[in-house]
């Protein structure tokens, strides 16, 4: 294995940057097929209304807001890993936060998607700004609804900040790798950065106070997610974990993503094997059993409160969960959270990128079911009896989910082959610089 | 740039010489130093004085900036459309943490950014750099290679070759 230096670390990026092939070409049109599919599922939905989808009284909360949590959790890992692991200088995080910063911009945007479909009349949604209009009315800024526009769409701003800012010493790499055409695509981005000591001095200093910044915002956006729930009062909802509980649950799942898309992309460019280590993908797979753990303790918490609060209505929930007629995605969604990651307590089963990766898909499937339990059986047992309903899948939301997982790839793919996928300075700065004594 | 450039560039393979390299030009007595790397080292920044800068106080403002904007909307929107809710009081200081906070973080980072390209051009307005189609087109320093910049007069030109050579620079370029 040839040993790391600034300059082949260049080259090996730049390599990945290659025209794509075969697989590549075949994976997108895959991925094309799926978002087309969504697209069309949601055209239908717009002509025929919500009746399309499950959404019914009472669960007017359905598969897109559970779509919705599930994406801004994902969306959490990028930041968490950018920013938080920079303060702590994570040995782990340098070669992989570039393509989780990525995976946080586009889980965002794809996250952006759910309540504009969830409208059903997707272009009244500027009624949630609070813009001058002649009614002279104001939108409501108790309602943790609206927090949630402001929180999101923050996040999604300083995600892209951080995301163009940490790439502009790297495209200027690119570019001084590239020649004619490519030389000046690569060009107007890089913003003539040249490595100067004045470039370094500030651009550094800005970026330690993004990450000081960004810290707290991956802890309070999915808190605030969580607050659309908690401040509701529901059984199974108003609840005061439930802050922690959705920051741990985003972390996890959001660290399961990064395995999901870090193990094929480490696959597909041989080059990446050095750069990106097991030992680092294995400090991920660490994080998973950690936020695993506390997310445990969360739903064991949520059973206990419910019992020792005596009230009948949270009991009759937590009954409803395990036992009710919507237990299979409870049951599973135990199985996935739970007990799928303590097997990453083996070392062996953790530094196995083939298990790392099933295990990373389980966890994604375990997490959205979490979601949906969290949003589906609450509407459907509240505190009249005679309200209490049930949920059907229909293929619309069915389509429209698996077109947004197309929409994020499509990004992801795209992502790949025309910008540098691993963070070429911050690897760089990882290495023993080259001395003559 | 201020004026037409006059002074000298060289290269480096190796950080130690680059770093040596600076502290001599240093105690030389030339300031109009650039240096280059293919990432952010700290031994560059010692060897340089430890510069500071000062786009933390872009920040701190911009997180004010966006407090104050954050609890003037709240305030100016809840008084002109009046929504009582249980009693609770019409402009509601508990509810405007969210929000406020929010914005505080969005107003830092876009002062933040502004900062850092506001900073950045200054100083490299305030320390010229070659005009040359070689200075241009050298294309290894966010490769694998150390460069310093010194703009002198051209008195200096041999003093400085003279250094760079001492500490085994790669290529020496003058220009007057």
């Amino acid at each position: 294995m040839n040993q790391l230096t600034y300059g082949n670390i260049n080259d090996k990026v730049v390599n990945s940057m290659e025209p794509p092939g075969r697989s590549w070409m075949v994976s997108m049109v895959l991925i094309l097929g799926a978002l087309s599919m969504g697209i069309f599922a949601w055209a239908i939905q717009i002509r025929h209304g919500l009746e399309w989808s499950g959404i019914n009284h009472p669960i007017a909360w359905g598969v897109y807001i559970t779509n919705f949590v599930f994406w801004i959790g994902i969306g959490h890992a990028g930041t968490l890993i950018s920013a938080v692991l920079y303060l702590v200088r994570a040995p782990f995080r340098n070669s992989i936060y570039r393509a989780s910063e990525a995976m946080t911009v586009f889980a965002v945007m794809t996250a952006g998607l759910f309540p504009l479909i969830h409208l059903g009349r997707a272009w009244f949604a500027y009624w949630l700004l609070p813009y001058p209009n002649q009614r002279e009315l104001w939108v409501n800024f108790k309602s943790p609804l609206l927090w949630d526009v402001f929180a999101i769409s923050t996040y999604m701003s300083v995600s892209i900040a951080f995301f163009v800012l940490g790439l502009i010493p790297d495209l200027a790499a690119v570019r001084d790798e590239s020649k004619g055409v490519k030389r000046l695509f690569y060009s107007i981005p890089a913003l003539c950065f040249r490595g100067t000591n004045h470039q370094w001095l500030h651009y550094m200093r800005g970026y330690l106070l993004f990450a000081a910044i960004a810290t707290p915002l991956v802890f309070s956006v999915h808190s605030i997610v969580s607050w659309d729930f908690a401040m509701s009062s529901l059984p199974g909802w108003h609840s005061t974990i439930f802050a922690p509980y959705f920051v741990a649950g985003a972390i996890f799942s959001g660290c399961a993503m990064v395995l999901t898309i870090m193990i094929p992309l480490r696959r597909a460019f041989p080059g990446f094997k050095e750069i990106i280590k097991v030992k680092d993908l294995e400090g991920i797979a660490k994080m998973i059993i950690f936020t695993s753990l506390i997310v445990t303790y969360a739903y064991a918490v949520e059973f206990f409160i419910a019992y020792y609060s005596g009230s009948q209505y949270e009991r009759a929930l937590f009954w409803f969960r395990p036992f009710g007629e919507m237990n299979p995605y409870f049951w599973v969604m135990v199985a996935c959270n739970c007990i799928v990651p303590l097997t990453l307590f083996v070392k062996k089963i953790r530094t196995n990128m083939a298990a790392l990766f099933i295990i990373s898909l389980l966890v994604n499937v375990g997490m959205w079911l979490e979601r949906f339990t969290i949003i589906g059986t609450s509407l459907a047992h509240g505190f009249a009896p005679f309200t209490w309903g049930s949920y059907q899948f229909e293929w619309a939301e069915i389509w429209i989910t698996i077109g947004s997982f197309g929409w994020f790839f499509m990004w992801f793919f795209i992502f790949v082959k025309i910008m540098p996928s691993i963070a070429i300075a911050e690897m760089k700065e990882t290495l023993t610089p080259p001395m003559r004594k | 740039m201020k004026t037409k450039f006059a002074g000298a560039w060289a290269t480096f393979e190796y950080l130690d010489d680059t770093c040596a390299a600076i502290k001599e030009l240093k105690n030389a007595g030339f300031d109009q130093i650039t240096t280059h790397t293919p990432c952010a080292r700290h031994e560059i920044d010692h060897a340089l004085g430890n510069p500071q800068s000062r786009v933390p106080f872009a920040t701190l403002a911009g997180a004010f900036v966006g407090f104050g904007l954050a609890v003037l909307i709240i305030t100016k929107m809840a008084l002109d459309w009046i929504l009582p809710v249980s009693g609770k009081p019409i402009v509601s200081v508990p509810i405007m943490g969210p929000i406020a906070f929010e914005l505080s973080v969005l107003m830092a980072i876009y002062f933040t950014i502004g900062a850092i390209f506001l900073m950045i051009l200054r100083d490299t307005w305030k320390h010229p750099v070659p005009q040359s189609r070689k200075y241009k087109d050298y294309d290894r320093f966010m490769r694998d290679r150390f460069g310093i910049v010194v703009a002198c007069g051209n008195d200096e030109l041999e003093k400085l070759e003279n250094i760079f050579k001492k500490h085994q620079a790669e290529e020496v370029n003058l220009e007057s």
